[in-house]
């Protein structure tokens, strides 16, 4: 019995140990000799896939760091309170997509705004929610530290950038509302904060009017709230919000779905 | 010469290491599974989703986040940026790389454990193969009998390749069909991308083709197969050289585990490449992985172990015909 298991174990080690010779040499051949054959493209996942009128809430959420939640230690940022208000009122599913990225700038969402796969999820969002501006104006949030003549200049490829970011929108997704949220000043306690109010406040202005342009894209101040203390709702780099200011813009975002999803029905 | 080689399997077989091998696959795999399963709904939950294509989106756009922290050293970044291209292709192929099934999880097995995992296994079988019979003196009864001394060498040898080959099978069919439990058992024909080629700071997609996972599933076992074989090899040359079972495995021990240390801080001491330790990982080549050390290939790594493992074959048996045995 036991000579038979062993010479059994014997002859299934060395067919197996053939298995392995054969995957060695696959290995070789494949990896040294292969010729490129590139996948095709043809499967594409289709982009028509538009949003699926279901339960479910689809949230899209587009921009710089500010929609990352960077400087809110629980991580949540603004998209994480205003969906967290927004359960609170509603017991349908919400589905949330963050694609922000830290430090991106008009030109870098223009390119994001390029990739099929995020035009697939834009096309699919109930609800776009967005900030862009704050690197193209406060380049790496040191200070403003731009003089007038570069401040036109950085305006003007901006407002450029801005309205070719709306137009792709409204081309990928015709009907979801869009909030784009605007931009604070995070130095209004400095002694230039007269001059740097004045620079975000035309910023902001400029936004608004590429918004009006578009149907549906609503243009969300948040200048306001960060006009008085402004320290008490900044982050430690005192540049993003912290966990306060973060509540702030999400509570007052939240406040405007709701109006406007009762307007559409 | 096949007697003697099915003695020397008779005596694996009798010492009842490879049921104990089978056991602790088993229980890992099954530790694994239900880990992997935890993650996915995990994930799913987070997401709210289980499309594949908005889950890979997220990653892409967390590693680009990840990307954009001024604190990050520079093999880091790479290694980040090479992961963050593979994605997007694979995102613009439509190709899911993560495709849940058994298969799927065979081939992230094999991937970690190639390293560390299957040669710990194999140590356990070639580490006392000869040391034991040195200290308890039956070394004497086998060089007694009127066999040359290498044969029995040979046979021993054998025996090892032979356990190899079936510690490999008994990983490769127990990953499988635990797993198979949970995931299901399909996704042999998927189809994954290969033939990253790693330049500085650019992932080279011009070699880039598909096969299918059984394929790439057969490779990465195949060269898993090789790097036991050698890791089994320096193990059985170490049985040889001392009497002390024990010390044979500490020895090797110590030899893998600072390979995987060495691996993640040897990016500047470039003649470390040449130490058989970093050059186990061959899967992350197939993978197109950055590999510890700038300039380290497929090719190099399956040399440097080829000659270390015949340079180990070669100790041994001058050693063992040499030895005088009293």
């Amino acid at each position: 019995m036991r000579r038979r298991a062993v010479s059994f174990l014997i002859v299934v080690a060395a067919l197996s140990g053939a298995l392995w010779l054969g995957g060695l040499a696959l290995a070789v051949q494949d990896q040294f000799f292969a010729t490129a054959k590139p996948p095709t493209k043809e499967q594409r996942p289709s982009t028509a896939e538009t949003r699926q009128h279901d339960e479910k809430m689809d949230i899209v959420a587009l921009g710089d760091s500010l929609t990352r939640g960077t400087g809110d230690e629980s991580g949540k940022g603004y998209v994480g309170y205003m969906v967290d208000e927004l359960r609170r009122q509603t017991d349908k599913p919400i589905r949330v997509t963050n694609l922000a990225i830290r430090g991106l700038r008009s030109d870098g969402l223009l390119r994001q705004l390029g990739q099929p796969e995020i035009q697939r999820q834009v096309a699919m969002a109930d609800l776009i929610v967005m900030t862009i501006g704050g690197n193209d104006l406060f380049q790496g949030g040191e200070a403003l530290k731009l003089d007038r003549k570069q401040l036109n200049e950085a305006k003007r490829r901006y407002v450029a950038n801005l309205d070719r970011i709306f137009a792709a929108l409204r081309r990928f997704n015709s009907e979801a509302v869009i909030f784009a949220i605007g931009l604070y000043n995070p130095f209004g306690d400095l002694d230039d904060a007269k001059w740097t109010s004045a620079v975000v406040r035309d910023w902001n202005f400029a936004s608004a009017e590429v918004a009006a342009r578009y149907p549906n894209i609503v243009a969300v101040p948040t200048f306001d709230l960060f006009a008085l203390h402004v320290n008490d709702y900044l982050y430690s780099d005192h540049f993003h919000p912290n966990a306060a200011g973060y509540k702030r813009i999400g509570e007052r975002v939240a406040s405007l779905i709701t109006l406007t999803e009762e307007g559409e029905q | 010469m096949s007697k003697l080689v099915y003695n020397e399997m008779l005596k694996i077989v009798r010492k009842k290491r490879l049921w104990v091998i089978a056991a602790i696959i088993a229980v890992l795999v099954a530790l694994f599974t239900y880990a992997q399963y935890r993650e996915t709904e995990e994930l799913r939950k987070r997401l709210g989703t289980t499309d594949w294509r908005t889950q890979l989106q997220q990653q892409i756009v967390d590693l680009q986040n990840r990307l954009q922290s001024p604190s990050m050293s520079e093999e880091w970044r790479k290694y980040l940026q090479i992961r963050l291209k593979q994605q997007q292709y694979y995102l613009e192929h439509n190709i899911n790389p993560s495709a849940p099934g058994a298969p799927t999880f065979m081939r992230t097995f094999i991937e970690n454990a190639i390293d560390l995992f299957l040669p710990l296994l194999v140590m356990v079988v070639a580490a006392d193969l000869v040391s034991s019979e040195a200290s308890a003196g039956t070394i004497k009864l086998l060089l007694v009998r009127p066999v040359k001394r290498w044969k029995i060498l040979l046979s021993k040898y054998i025996a090892l390749l032979l356990s190899v080959s079936l510690i490999m099978l008994m990983a490769a069919v127990l990953s499988y069909a635990i797993s198979g439990l949970v995931f299901g058992y399909g996704g042999f024909r998927l189809p994954l991308l290969t033939g990253f080629v790693q330049q500085g700071e650019d992932l080279n997609t011009a070699n880039v083709h598909m096969i299918p996972q059984w394929k790439y599933i057969l490779i990465e076992l195949g060269l898993a197969a090789f790097v036991s074989v050698v890791v089994g090899t320096l193990t059985f040359m170490f049985s040889v050289l001392l009497r002390s079972t024990a010390a044979v495995m500490g020895i090797m021990l110590a030899a893998l585990i600072s390979g995987a240390i060495l691996s993640n801080m040897v990016s500047s001491w470039h003649s470390a490449k040449y130490l058989f330790m970093v050059n186990l990982r061959l899967t992350d080549y197939i993978k197109g992985a950055a590999p510890p050390i700038e300039g380290m290939t497929l090719g190099f790594s399956m040399a440097v172990l080829a000659v270390w493992g015949l340079a180990g074959l070669l100790v041994a048996f001058f050693v063992f015909m040499q030895r005088d045995v009293y």
